[in-house]
C-alpha cells in the first residue's frame, strides 16, 4: 500500500528535478530576456531599498512623531500584505486544484486525495507568496538598517515570515474548494474582480484624503495625526494575523524579545492547528470538489431563476448577436473587418486574465489621477505642476506600453495555427494586422486621452497645454500600438496559445525595452523643449527641434516596424 | 474486472450518461463506440474515478471507486486521449515515477520497462526531455509508462491518435497480448476497425445510454444487416436516435 508520506516525497522529487531543468534552461533562453530580468531583479531591489532607507529617515526626523508613524507603516503594510497573499493564493489555489492537469492526472493514480491536495496546497502557497516576499524584502531591510538592529532581527524575521504566509495560503485554499463547489471558472473570475474592485473602492473611500488649512497644518500637528491615524486603525485589530507579524517584528527591532517571542507562538499555534485542520481533513472534500468542477454544473445551476435564464439564453438565435449588433452601427465597417473586430473583442472580453490586468493597470492610474486634486493645494508652484504632468504623460505611456507588449505584440503570433482561416480569407493578411492596430490603437486612444485629460483638468492646465498634452499622449499611443503589432509580427511565435509565454521571448522583450526607452527619450525631449519652462519662450527653435525630433522617433520607431511587419505578412507563407 | 451498476451522470440539466449497466469480465478485451457527446468519456473519466457519479456505482476489480479509490487505482491504468507528462522530465523519469507512485521496486520497474522500451521503440529519446518529443512519442511514453505496473484494469481513450501505422500495430499487440494474460481492457474509439479488429465485445453508447452490447457477429445479427460494422453503428445509432432532435452542444462525451 502506497503510504502518503513516500507517495508526497516523490512528487516533491519529480517537482524538485522540472524546477531545477526549468532553471537550467535559462541557458538557452534569450541573452537579452536573462540580462533585463536580471537587471529588474536588482534594481527594484537596490532602488527600492534605497527610497524606502530615505523615506524612513525622513519620517524618523519627526521629533516624537516619527516611531509613531514608522510602526504604523509597518501595521499598514502587513495588513494589505495579508490581505494581496490571500487574493492572490485564492486564484493560484482554485487553478492548481481544478484546471491544472497534473491534478487530474494524479487524481487517477494510488495516491491519497489527502496527499494530492496537501502537495497542492503548498505549491500554492510558494508561487503566491514568493513574489510578496521578494517585493518587501528591501523594506524589511531598510527598517532594519535605520533601527541599526542586530542580525538576528533579520533571522527572526524571516522565520515570522514564514510563518505568516501560511495562514492567508490555508484560508484560500479552504475558500477555493467551497467557493469550487458553488461557482464555475467564469463566474469565480468575476467573483475575484468584482471583490478586488470593491475593496480598491472601499480603500479610496475609506482613505480619501481630506482637505487641510495650513494653519491646522501650523499648529495643529496632533490633531490632524490622529485623524490620519484613525482610519489606519483597522491594522491594529488584533486578530488579524498581520497584527500578530508585525508586532513580532516590531518588538523584536525595540529589544523587547519576550513580548516578540509570544508574537512568534502566536503566530506558530495558528499555524499548526490550520496546518492541521487543512492537511487532515480536507481530501475528501477537495475530491468532490473536483468531481463538481469536472461536472460543470454548480449549486448555482440548481436555482429555477437561473436556470430559466440560461434556457433562454439557450434559444439559438442565428442574427447578429451582443457586439455584433453593436458594430452594425458602424456602416462604413465592411463585414469582414466587422468579423475580425468582433471576433479580437470576444477573445478579449472572455479571456478574464487581459482585461483584469487591464483594469488594474489603468485602474490604479485612474485612482492615482484622480487623487491629484486634493494635491491641487500644495501643487502651486509652476515648476511642480510642470515636473507632475511630465511624469503623468510618462506614467501613462509606461502603464500603455506594458499592455502593448503584453497584448498587442502576442496578436498576430495568437491567431497561430489558425492563421490559415484569416491568412486564406479573401480580406489577406496585411489587412487583418492593419485591422488589429486600428482597433488597439483606438481602445487605446480611449484610455490614454480619458486619463491625460482628466490629470490635466485636475492639475488645473490652460488650454493650450491640455491640448498640448492630448497631442502628446496620441503620438505616443499610435507609436507604441504600431511598434507592439509591427514587432509582434516580425517575430511570431506560432507554437505557443498561451500570450505570456509568446511575450517572454526575444521579439517581446526587445520590444518592451524599445518601449520604454522610446517613452524615456519622448518625455525628456518634450520636457526640456517645453514652451513653458521659465526663459524658453526665447529659444522657440530649440521647442521646434524637440518636437521635431519627437515626432522622427515617433516615426522611426512605430512606422518602420509596423511597414516591415506589414511587409512581412505580405509575403507570408501559411 | 470492470462493473458498471446502473451508472448515471448529469451534468446540470443534462443527463451524459443514463443508467448503464455492464460488466466486463477479467481478461475481456471490450471496445466502446459511439458518436460525438455520446457519454463515452464521461463513463471513463467515472470509471478513473475522476467524476462522481449522480447515480449508480462503478467497480475497478472488484472495487468500489467511490468507496475504496485507493484499491481501485492501484489496479487501475488510464491513458486519456491527450495525457499529461512532466515537460522537463525525460521518458525514463517519467516511468521510474510512474513506478515509485505504484510502490514497484527498482528491479521490477527496470524489468519490465525493457521490454516496454523496446516495443515502443522508445530507446532513442529516454534520455531527452519529454518537452521536445511529438505527439506520437508522448503517446507511447504515457502508454509505456501506464503498462509499467502491470495493472489488472487498463483504460484507454482513443489509444491511436497521433500514432503512426507501426506504433499502432505495436499498441494493439501488446493490449491483446495483455489481454489473452488476464488484463481487462475497456477501450473507446472512433476507429470502428480498431473495435472490430481487437474487441473481444463492444459497446454502443448513444445518448448516453448503451444500445447495444456483444460480440461483432452478435451486432451484426441484431441489427440485421449482415455487412461491415460500420453499417451496423450507423444503423444502431439512427434507430436509437431520440426523435426529438441532436442532444445540445454542451454535452460532453
Amino acid at each position: 500500500m502506497t503510504s502518503a508520506p513516500s507517495a508526497f516525497r516523490i512528487l516533491l522529487g519529480v517537482h524538485r528535478r522540472q524546477i531545477w531543468r526549468a532553471v537550467l534552461a535559462i541557458r538557452d533562453q534569450s541573452r537579452l530576456l536573462t540580462g533585463l530580468i536580471g537587471f529588474f531583479m536588482i534594481g527594484y531591489a537596490a532602488l527600492s531599498f534605497a527610497l524606502f532607507r530615505t523615506g524612513l529617515r525622513f519620517i524618523g526626523s519627526f521629533p516624537g512623531l516619527g516611531s509613531v508613524l514608522t510602526e504604523r507603516l509597518m501595521f499598514l503594510l502587513f495588513a494589505f500584505l495579508f490581505f494581496m497573499l490571500f487574493f492572490s493564493n485564492l486564484v493560484i489555489s482554485y487553478t492548481n486544484f481544478f484546471r491544472h492537469r497534473e491534478t487530474q492526472f494524479l487524481m487517477t493514480m494510488p495516491i491519497p486525495f489527502q496527499t494530492i491536495f496537501t502537495f497542492k496546497c503548498l505549491e500554492s502557497t510558494l508561487l503566491a507568496s514568493w513574489a510578496f516576499l521578494y517585493l518587501i524584502a528591501p523594506l524589511l531591510a531598510a527598517y532594519g538598517l535605520a533601527h541599526k538592529v542586530d542580525w538576528d532581527f533579520y533571522f527572526i524575521t524571516v522565520v515570522l515570515l514564514t510563518l505568516f504566509i501560511f495562514l492567508p495560503a490555508f484560508g484560500a485554499a479552504w475558500c477555493a474548494i467551497h467557493l469550487a463547489r458553488f461557482l464555475d471558472r467564469r463566474r469565480f473570475q468575476l467573483l475575484i474582480v468584482a471583490s478586488s474592485a470593491a475593496l480598491i473602492i472601499g480603500a479610496i473611500f475609506w482613505l480619501k484624503p481630506e482637505p487641510l488649512s495650513d494653519d491646522m497644518l501650523e499648529t495643529r500637528v496632533l490633531a490632524v495625526l490622529d485623524r490620519l491615524l484613525e482610519k489606519t486603525q483597522f491594522a491594529q485589530f488584533p486578530w488579524l494575523p498581520s497584527y500578530w507579524l508585525s508586532s513580532g517584528v516590531l518588538q523584536w527591532a525595540e529589544g523587547a524579545r519576550s513580548t516578540a517571542a509570544f508574537f512568534l507562538l502566536i503566530l506558530l499555534s495558528n499555524v499548526l492547528f490550520f496546518g492541521f485542520w487543512t492537511f487532515t481533513g480536507t481530501g475528501q472534500l477537495f475530491y468532490a470538489a473536483t468531481s463538481e468542477v469536472q461536472s460543470r454544473g454548480s449549486a448555482l445551476a440548481r436555482w429555477d431563476g437561473l436556470r430559466r435564464w440560461r434556457e433562454r439564453r439557450a434559444k439559438f438565435d442565428f442574427g447578429a448577436r451582443g457586439i455584433e449588433s453593436l458594430l452594425v452601427l458602424f456602416p462604413w465597417m465592411s463585414g469582414d473587418v466587422r468579423a475580425l473586430v468582433a471576433k479580437d473583442i470576444r477573445m478579449f472580453w472572455r479571456d478574464t486574465a487581459q482585461w483584469g490586468q487591464t483594469l488594474v493597470l489603468f485602474g490604479l492610474l485612474g485612482v492615482y489621477v484622480i487623487n491629484l486634486r486634493h494635491f491641487s493645494q500644495q501643487l502651486t508652484n509652476p515648476f511642480w505642476v510642470h515636473l507632475v504632468s511630465y511624469l503623468n504623460l510618462g506614467a501613462c505611456s509606461l502603464n500603455l506600453a506594458t499592455l502593448t507588449t503584453r497584448f498587442v505584440f502576442p496578436q498576430f503570433s495568437l491567431e497561430g495555427k489558425r492563421v490559415w482561416i484569416i491568412g486564406l480569407a479573401p480580406i489577406g493578411l496585411p489587412r487583418v494586422v492593419q485591422i488589429k492596430y486600428r482597433l488597439a490603437t483606438f481602445a487605446s486612444l480611449g484610455i490614454t486621452i480619458t486619463l491625460m485629460a482628466v490629470s490635466c483638468s485636475m492639475l488645473k492646465m490652460s488650454p493650450d497645454k491640455t491640448a498640448f498634452f492630448l497631442a502628446a499622449v496620441s503620438v505616443m499611443t499610435l507609436t507604441l500600438n504600431a511598434m507592439a503589432l509591427g514587432l509582434g509580427t516580425l517575430y511570431p511565435n506560432f507554437k505557443e496559445d498561451n500570450p505570456s509565454k509568446i511575450v517572454s521571448g526575444f521579439g517581446g522583450t526587445f520590444c518592451l525595452i524599445l518601449s520604454f526607452l522610446y517613452i524615456v527619450a519622448s518625455v525628456v525631449l518634450l520636457a526640456t523643449g517645453s514652451p513653458w519652462l521659465r526663459g524658453m519662450a526665447d529659444h522657440p527653435w530649440w521647442t521646434a527641434t524637440a518636437w521635431a525630433a519627437q515626432i522622427a522617433l515617433s516615426i522611426c520607431l512605430g512606422w518602420i516596424p509596423y511597414r516591415l511587419g506589414m511587409r512581412k505578412v505580405a509575403h507570408f507563407e501559411l | 474486472m470492470i462493473e458498471l451498476i446502473g451508472l448515471v451522470k448529469r451534468f446540470g440539466d443534462l443527463t451524459a450518461v443514463d443508467g448503464i449497466d455492464l460488466t466486463v469480465h477479467k481478461g475481456e478485451f471490450f471496445g466502446v463506440l459511439g458518436p460525438n457527446a455520446a457519454g463515452k468519456t464521461t463513463t471513463i473519466r467515472i470509471i478513473a474515478g475522476l467524476i462522481k457519479p449522480t447515480a449508480g456505482c462503478a467497480r475497478v476489480a472488484g472495487y468500489d471507486v467511490q468507496k475504496d479509490p485507493l484499491e481501485a487505482r492501484k489496479r487501475l491504468a488510464y491513458v486519456p486521449d491527450f495525457p499529461f507528462l512532466y515537460d522537463k522530465l525525460t521518458p525514463w523519469e517519467f516511468m521510474r515515477f510512474t513506478g515509485q507512485l505504484f510502490q514497484m521496486s527498482n528491479a521490477d520497474m527496470e524489468n519490465r520497462a525493457k521490454e516496454l522500451i523496446e516495443r515502443f521503440h522508445l530507446a532513442p529519446y529516454l534520455t531527452k526531455p519529454i518537452e521536445g518529443l511529438s505527439h506520437g512519442t508522448r503517446q507511447r511514453v504515457a502508454i509505456a509508462s501506464a503498462l509499467l505496473h502491470d495493472p489488472e484494469v487498463f483504460v484507454i481513450d482513443e489509444p491511436m491518435v497521433g500514432l503512426d501505422p507501426q506504433h499502432t500495430r505495436v499498441v494493439k499487440d501488446i493490449l491483446k497480448e495483455r489481454s489473452r494474460n488476464g488484463m481487462t481492457v475497456f477501450l473507446s474509439t472512433h476507429q470502428l476497425s480498431v473495435a472490430e479488429e481487437m474487441a473481444d465485445r463492444i459497446g454502443i453508447i448513444h445518448q448516453g445510454r448503451l444500445i447495444a452490447v456483444g460480440t461483432r457477429d452478435q451486432l451484426r445479427d441484431r441489427d440485421g444487416s449482415g455487412g461491415a460494422l460500420e453499417e451496423t453503428f450507423l444503423s444502431l445509432t439512427s434507430e436509437a436516435a431520440d426523435p426529438s432532435g441532436n442532444r445540445s452542444p454542451e454535452t460532453r462525451e
